[in-house]
């Protein structure tokens, strides 16, 4: 296995901290985008409270789709078993198994939302909960594929270890694109 | 190894974990639908939450490579006993933890004020960021390490144990101690 350099062969907490503290920061600010979004559509999810129940998982699903694919893009690269080459059938064995991911986990968010706003009494249709979960929730597994392969090979080009950058900057940014997207098509779908 | 196996065998290993992270978001959701009400008192804090939950995978995801990391390479040993580089390992993220809390309670005022929205003060958002950072560090960073350490010795790899315990435990602890560290700051600042 690969001995990680950089802010990872440190063990000094001094090193540790100026190393990450600056990501961090940048990090935040990218994802105050996503906290400008939820603050403005206040309105929505004082009157769907279920909308709610959903935002931390669609904030958080495409991150973790991003993440799972660019660890194991990373890991290709490392090997040296691929180059980014659309004939790649392997390549696409992944993609198709984010999508899948995606499909199942998001049909399954809607469900549990629904459940649960049954349960308390502040729910949506099945259908609009599926409509929502699901439209978004695609949208938001493509553009995680997309980053995640543009940011492993940007980063693999570049010389960077995607490990120690790569992967924190594509989960926010993916992050970001949840909320926003998520947002978006809940209004539309509930005619706001 | 033909394509269809390469598929199947990302799906398995990928869906309990992910059933997991959409367990702890479902309920991290609930508590979020409670928070709502107190937002009136505290106009602009919704813009904190998804900031402060990214945060907790940014910090405890990093620290949780960090030891899977060091694990694999025997430079810490394999449980919760003194290690310097455990030690300072843990000492980082506890910096990194509430010092970025604070920056976000800054960074959501900053936000707000540019954009002209109504705003809480930026005491009560630090006051309430600080609360719920030094808390969620404490569980976090223990309750992380402790799982990491059981399952590398029942044989897992803590490569794969990071991310789901930490956006299952980032999710429903972040979200708890923030209504917390809420109903905390509303009694203090009346």
């Amino acid at each position: 296995m690969m001995v990680p350099s950089g802010s990872l062969g440190s063990w000094e907490t001094k090193k540790i901290v100026s190393n990450m503290f600056p990501l961090l920061v940048v990090l935040c600010a990218i994802v105050l985008i996503a906290g400008i979004t939820l603050e403005d559509a206040e309105e929505m999810l004082n009157e769907y409270g279920i909308l709610a129940v959903m935002v931390p998982t669609m904030v958080d699903m495409g991150g973790n789709l991003g993440a799972i694919l660019s660890s194991r893009l990373s890991t290709r690269f490392h090997l040296g078993t691929t180059e980014l080459d659309p004939k790649d059938k392997v390549l696409w064995a992944n993609v198709a198994a984010i999508l899948a991911l995606a499909a199942t986990i998001f049909t399954a968010l809607a469900v549990g939302a629904y459940l649960l706003g049954a349960f308390l009494g502040f729910g949506l249709p099945l259908v609009t909960l599926l409509t929502i979960s699901l439209i978004s929730g695609m949208s938001v597994a493509v553009i995680a594929i997309v980053f995640s392969f543009a940011a492993t090979y940007a980063s693999y080009r570049l010389g960077i270890d995607p490990d120690d950058t790569t992967i924190p900057i594509v989960t926010n940014v993916v992050d970001v694109f949840g909320m926003v997207i998520f947002i978006g098509v809940s209004a539309i779908v509930l005619g706001l | 190894m033909p394509i269809r196996d390469e598929f199947a065998s990302i799906y398995r290993e990928a869906l309990p974990i992910l059933l997991i992270a959409l367990g702890g978001g479902l309920f991290a959701g609930l508590v979020l639908e409670g928070i709502l009400e107190s937002v009136e008192r505290f106009p602009g804090l919704l813009v904190m939450v998804p900031v402060f939950l990214a945060t907790r995978g940014n910090v405890y995801g990093a620290l949780g490579g960090r030891i899977s990391s060091g694990l694999h390479q025997g430079l810490i040993p394999p449980k919760l006993e003194k290690s310097e580089r455990l030690v300072n390992a843990v000492l980082a993220s506890f910096i990194n933890g509430i010092g970025i809390s604070i920056v976000i309670g800054i960074l959501t005022w900053l936000a707000l004020f540019i954009l002209g929205w109504e705003s809480a003060a930026l005491i009560e958002f630090v006051a309430i960021m600080f609360i719920a950072g030094v808390l969620t560090s404490f569980v976090l960073i223990f309750g992380l390490l402790a799982l990491i350490f059981a399952g590398y010795k029942y044989g897992y790899d803590p490569d794969n144990l990071v991310g789901p315990i930490v956006t299952t435990l980032g999710d429903i602890f972040g979200m708890l101690f923030l209504l917390f560290s809420i109903g905390i700051v509303e009694a203090v600042m009346g």
